[in-house]
C-alpha cells in the first residue's frame, strides 16, 4: 500500500535537461516542486573529477551513466511479425540515468533545426509533390514553426552559452558560418572553439569540392561564461572524454553546470533521487491526473499527489510512462489508429574513414565532444530531391571527440581482427586516421513503433518498453547517396584509402549510432496524429505535460538536446503565461 | 640530414601532397633542424654562455633540484616541451621575469633545445626540507585530488596528473615543487601578472583564496614523485 504524501503544486518524472529546467522555471514562481529521480545525486566536484572519470573501461565499455537494463531494459526488433528481446547491453543508443540525465554524458553538439523541419510534410508537398514520399511514410508538422521556436532557442543557446560561428543574422549571412543555418536573432554567445587538425584537413577538402565549411557549434566553451542565471562555465581543455563521461572542467553545458546549482538553491524546490515512478495515477474520469506513484531505494512505494504532472525522462521513457499510465490511446500498426507510440524515429548515422599519409599527424586524443568541422550541403532539404527518389539529408564532418585508447584502433580493410599484425595496423593508423561522420534524417514510418512487451517486466513488475524499428528504404537511399559525395570528400582531403559509410538494412542495435531516439508520443495539431498539442500538453489528460525529444515528429538532421532545450523553454512559456492562469487544455481539442 | 636535403624534401611534399603544406610548415617551425644534444645542454648547464647566459646551475643546480628556498622552481624531470615554451615566452616577454628574459633572449633555438632537454633527463633527489602544517597539507591534498564544489574549482590533478606527477609534453609536473614557488606563481595568476599559460591557470587561480593557495602548495611540495604511492589516485 502507497503511503500518501503531501500535495504539491508540480511533479516532475526525471531531473535531467527538461526536468531541471522545468523545475527551474516553475520553481521561480512560487510552485512547489518535487524533483522525482530514478537514478542518484551527482555533482561536478567530488563526482566527475579525474582521474577516476576518465576510467574508459567503466564509463565507455560498461557504461556506468546509462539505464540499469537489469532493472529496466528495452526490448527490440526489427519489425511486427518478430519476437522482441530484451536489449541487455546498450550499445546502439545509450540512455541515461541519475541527475542531469543523459545531459551530463552528451557530446555537446549544439544545432538549431532547420524552417524546414517544423513544417515538413507542408514543406515537402510543396517542394516535391506527394509522390515522392514512399507510402510507408508517415511525417508531419511539427505544430510550431521556427519562428515561434526562435526566441527560446536563442535563451537556451545563452543558459548553455554555445560556442559557434553564426551563419546567419536575421537573414544576413555571415562569413564562416554556416550558409545554410536558420535565422538567428543573434550570435553565439561565445567564439568558436579552436580548429583542430583534422577540422583544418576537412576543411581544405571540402573547400576545394566547392562545399561550404564551418565550425561545429558546441556546448563545451571556448572561453569562459557566465549565464544568465549566474552561474559560471570554464574553457574546454581538450581532454578527449566528452560522450559517455561528465566534465570534470565545468567546461560542458550540463544540468549540473548551469541549472541544477540554481534550482537547489530554490527552497520551492525539492530533488527525491533513487526514485523510481511507477505511473502516473488518474482520477476516476481519465481526463485528470492527481499525481504520480513512485518507489524509492528501498522499494517503499509513495503517492506524491501533484496538480500539474511534467514527464521529463528520457524519450523512449516518456512513451513508456503514458504507456504504463494508460494516457492517450496505444498506435496500432495495422490500423494505423492510436497516438502512443507512433511516429518513433532514430538518426541516420554513418561516415567514412579516412586514412592519412603517416607524416599527417592527427593527433586525436587532444578533442572535445563538439569540435569538428563540417558542412550543411547535404543537410536536410538544402538540396534538390527532385530527381532523387528520396527526402532527407545529413551532414557531414569530421567530428572526432576523443582517440581513447580502448575504443579508437582505425585498421584499413584486410587487417586481422587480432594479433601482432593488427597490433601493427593499429600502430601505424592511429595517428593518421580522419573519421568523417554522416548525421542526418530519420523519416517517420508506419512500420516503425513503440509499445509495451507482452513478455518481459521490469524490476518493479511493469512490462517493458518494445521497440520496433528498422531504417525505412527511404533513409538508406539517402545515406547511401550522400555516401558516395563524402567518398570524394575523403579522396580530396588527401585520404590515401578511404573506406565508404553509409547505412544499411538492418537496423543493428549492438552497434553505437546515435543516442538521439525520437518521437513516439509527438506533438501536432491533431489529437487523431499526436498524443500532445503544439505545448506538449498531453491531449486527454491535459494536467500532464510530455516534455522532450519523444515530441518530435520526425527527426532532423542534427544532435537534437538544442531543439530539446527550445522546446522545453516554448512549452514553459505557456505554462508560466496561460496554463497556470487557467489551468485546461491550451488548445481545444 | 644536410640542410639542401631538407628543402629539397620540403619541396617535394609541397608538390606531391598539396594537403601536407601545413604540416611540413608546423615541422620546420617547431622542431630544430638537429635533435637537441645532451651533453651540449649540460655545458651550458653547468657553464653557461658567456658573456650573456649565466650557468643554469647557479640558481637551478646542476641537478636541476635548485636550492630549495622556492625562489627558482624545481626543473629536473620536467617536460622539455614545457620548459622550452617557457623560455620562449620569457624571451618574447610573455612571461616576464628580469632574470630569466635576457637568458632566454640570448638562447639559441638549438641551445634551448639542447638545454631542456638536458634537464627533462636529469633525476635529482627532493631535497630534506621542514614539512608544513599537516592540515594545510590535508586542505591542500583535497583541492587537489578532489576540487571544492562550493568554489566550482576542480582537481588540480584532472590536469597535472595523479599526483601532480604532470602530463607531459604540455602540463608540467607539480609533485615536489617547491612551495614558494607554487604559491607565486598562483598568487600572479590570480592578479593578472602570469599571462603565458592556458586561460584555465587564471581561471582557477581567480577561485583560489590565500589559504587555498598556500595549502595546495604546501602539498604538492611534499608529494613525493619517486614514490609509487604519490600517483594514486584518492579513494
Amino acid at each position: 500500500m502507497a503511503t500518501r504524501l503531501r500535495p504539491v503544486d508540480v511533479v516532475t518524472i526525471g531531473v535531467g535537461l527538461t526536468g531541471s529546467l522545468m523545475a527551474l522555471e516553475l520553481a521561480k514562481t512560487g510552485l512547489k516542486v518535487v524533483g522525482l529521480e530514478r537514478g542518484a545525486p551527482r555533482y561536478t566536484v567530488p563526482d566527475f573529477q579525474s582521474p577516476a572519470i576518465h576510467d574508459e573501461l567503466r564509463f565507455s565499455i560498461r557504461k556506468a551513466m546509462m539505464q540499469d537494463n537489469v532493472r529496466e531494459a528495452v526490448t527490440f526488433r526489427n519489425a511486427s511479425d518478430e519476437t522482441a528481446l530484451p536489449i541487455r547491453r546498450w550499445e546502439s543508443f545509450l540512455p541515461g540515468t541519475g541527475l542531469g540525465g543523459a545531459f551530463v554524458h552528451w557530446n555537446g553538439q549544439s544545432f538549431r533545426f532547420q524552417v524546414a523541419d517544423f513544417i515538413y510534410k507542408t514543406h515537402i508537398e510543396q517542394r516535391y509533390g506527394k509522390k515522392i514520399l514512399d507510402p510507408d511514410l508517415t511525417i508531419q508538422d511539427w505544430g510550431v514553426t521556427y519562428d515561434e521556436l526562435e526566441p527560446h532557442y536563442d535563451r537556451f543557446e545563452y543558459l548553455c552559452g554555445v560556442s559557434g560561428k553564426a551563419g546567419n543574422i536575421k537573414g544576413a549571412l555571415q562569413p564562416g558560418g554556416n550558409p545554410f543555418e536558420a535565422p538567428r536573432a543573434r550570435g553565439y554567445p561565445t567564439p568558436p572553439m579552436k580548429e583542430p587538425y583534422f577540422g583544418a584537413l576537412f576543411r581544405t577538402g571540402a573547400e576545394s569540392l566547392g562545399y561550404h565549411p564551418y565550425p561545429q557549434p558546441s556546448a563545451n566553451l571556448s572561453q569562459p561564461y557566465t549565464n544568465p542565471e549566474g552561474l559560471s562555465l570554464q574553457q574546454c581543455v581538450f581532454c578527449g572524454f566528452c560522450e559517455r563521461y561528465a566534465c570534470e572542467h565545468f567546461a560542458k553545458a550540463s544540468p549540473q553546470t548551469v541549472i541544477l546549482p540554481a534550482l537547489l538553491k530554490n527552497p520551492n524546490f525539492e530533488l527525491r533521487s533513487n526514485c523510481q515512478v511507477l505511473r502516473i495515477d488518474l482520477d476516476g474520469t481519465g481526463k485528470k491526473a492527481t499525481g504520480v506513484t513512485y518507489a524509492d531505494a528501498t522499494g517503499r512505494e509513495f503517492e506524491q499527489p501533484a496538480d500539474l504532472v511534467l514527464i521529463t525522462a528520457f524519450p523512449l521513457n516518456n512513451v513508456r510512462m503514458l504507456l504504463l499510465s494508460g494516457i492517450g490511446k496505444p498506435y496500432d500498426p495495422k490500423s494505423g489508429e492510436g497516438v502512443v507510440g507512433r511516429n518513433y524515429c532514430y538518426q541516420t548515422t554513418g561516415g567514412a574513414t579516412v586514412f592519412m599519409d603517416e607524416r599527417i599527424n592527427v593527433n586525436p586524443f587532444m578533442a572535445s565532444g563538439a569540435n569538428g568541422t563540417m558542412i550543411d550541403d547535404f543537410g536536410g532539404d538544402n538540396f534538390d530531391h527532385g530527381s532523387l527518389g528520396f527526402i532527407g539529408g545529413q551532414y557531414v564532418g569530421a567530428i572526432m571527440t576523443g582517440g581513447r585508447p580502448i575504443e579508437f584502433h582505425p585498421t584499413p580493410p584486410g587487417t586481422p581482427k587480432w594479433g601482432l599484425r593488427w597490433k601493427e595496423a593499429v600502430a601505424r593508423h592511429y595517428n593518421h586516421t580522419v573519421l568523417v561522420q554522416q548525421h542526418g534524417t530519420s523519416t517517420a514510418s508506419r512500420l516503425n513503433y513503440l509499445d509495451l512487451d507482452p513478455t518481459y517486466k521490469d524490476a518493479w513488475g511493469l512490462p517493458l518498453l518494445r521497440m520496433t524499428f528498422d531504417f525505412p528504404e527511404n533513409d538508406i537511399r539517402m545515406s547511401q547517396h550522400i555516401a558516395d559525395k563524402v567518398v570524394e570528400i575523403g579522396r580530396a582531403m588527401g585520404g590515401k584509402t578511404v573506406i565508404r559509410g553509409g547505412t544499411k538494412r538492418p537496423y543493428t542495435t549492438t552497434v553505437y549510432q546515435s543516442t538521439h531516439n525520437a518521437g513516439g508520443a509527438i506533438m501536432g495539431a491533431d489529437p487523431k496524429t499526436s498524443v500532445v498539442n503544439r505545448y506538449l500538453q498531453c491531449w486527454d489528460v491535459p494536467n500532464v505535460f510530455s516534455v522532450g525529444a519523444s515530441a518530435f515528429p520526425q527527426n532532423g538532421t542534427y544532435n537534437y538536446s538544442v531543439t530539446i532545450g527550445a522546446l522545453t523553454y516554448w512549452a514553459l512559456d505557456a505554462i508560466k503565461n496561460r496554463y497556470l492562469k487557467a489551468p485546461g487544455p491550451l488548445v481545444d481539442a | 640530414m644536410s640542410r639542401g636535403r631538407i628543402i629539397r624534401d620540403t619541396l617535394a611534399a609541397v608538390t606531391i601532397v598539396n594537403i601536407g603544406v601545413i604540416w611540413v610548415a608546423q615541422a620546420a617551425a617547431n622542431s630544430p633542424t638537429r635533435p637537441p644534444d645532451l651533453a651540449k645542454g649540460a655545458v651550458i648547464a653547468a657553464q653557461g654562455l658567456p658573456p650573456s647566459v649565466p650557468p643554469c646551475a647557479q640558481c637551478h643546480a646542476y641537478n636541476g633540484a635548485s636550492d630549495g628556498s622556492g625562489a627558482f622552481p624545481r626543473i629536473a624531470g620536467q617536460s622539455a616541451f614545457y620548459l622550452a615554451k617557457e623560455l620562449r615566452d620569457y624571451a618574447s616577454r610573455v612571461r616576464t621575469n628580469a632574470v630569466m628574459t635576457p637568458i632566454a633572449k640570448a638562447l639559441s633555438s638549438g641551445g634551448i633545445a639542447d638545454v631542456t632537454a638536458y634537464y627533462a633527463s636529469v633525476k635529482a633527489p627532493y631535497l630534506p626540507l621542514a614539512s608544513p602544517d599537516a592540515m594545510l597539507i590535508e586542505r591542500g591534498g583535497q583541492l587537489a585530488k578532489i576540487g571544492d564544489a562550493r568554489k566550482d574549482l576542480q582537481a588540480c590533478d584532472s590536469c597535472h596528473g595523479p599526483g601532480g606527477a604532470g602530463e607531459p609534453p604540455a602540463i608540467p609536473y607539480l609533485a615536489g615543487q617547491y612551495e614558494h614557488y607554487i604559491a607565486l606563481q598562483l598568487t600572479m595568476w590570480k592578479r593578472g601578472l602570469r599571462n603565458n599559460s592556458p586561460d584555465a591557470m587564471a581561471d582557477v587561480a581567480k577561485r583560489l583564496d590565500a589559504q587555498d593557495i598556500a595549502a595546495v602548495a604546501a602539498y604538492f611540495q611534499q608529494v613525493d614523485a619517486s614514490a609509487p604511492a604519490a600517483t594514486q589516485p584518492m579513494k
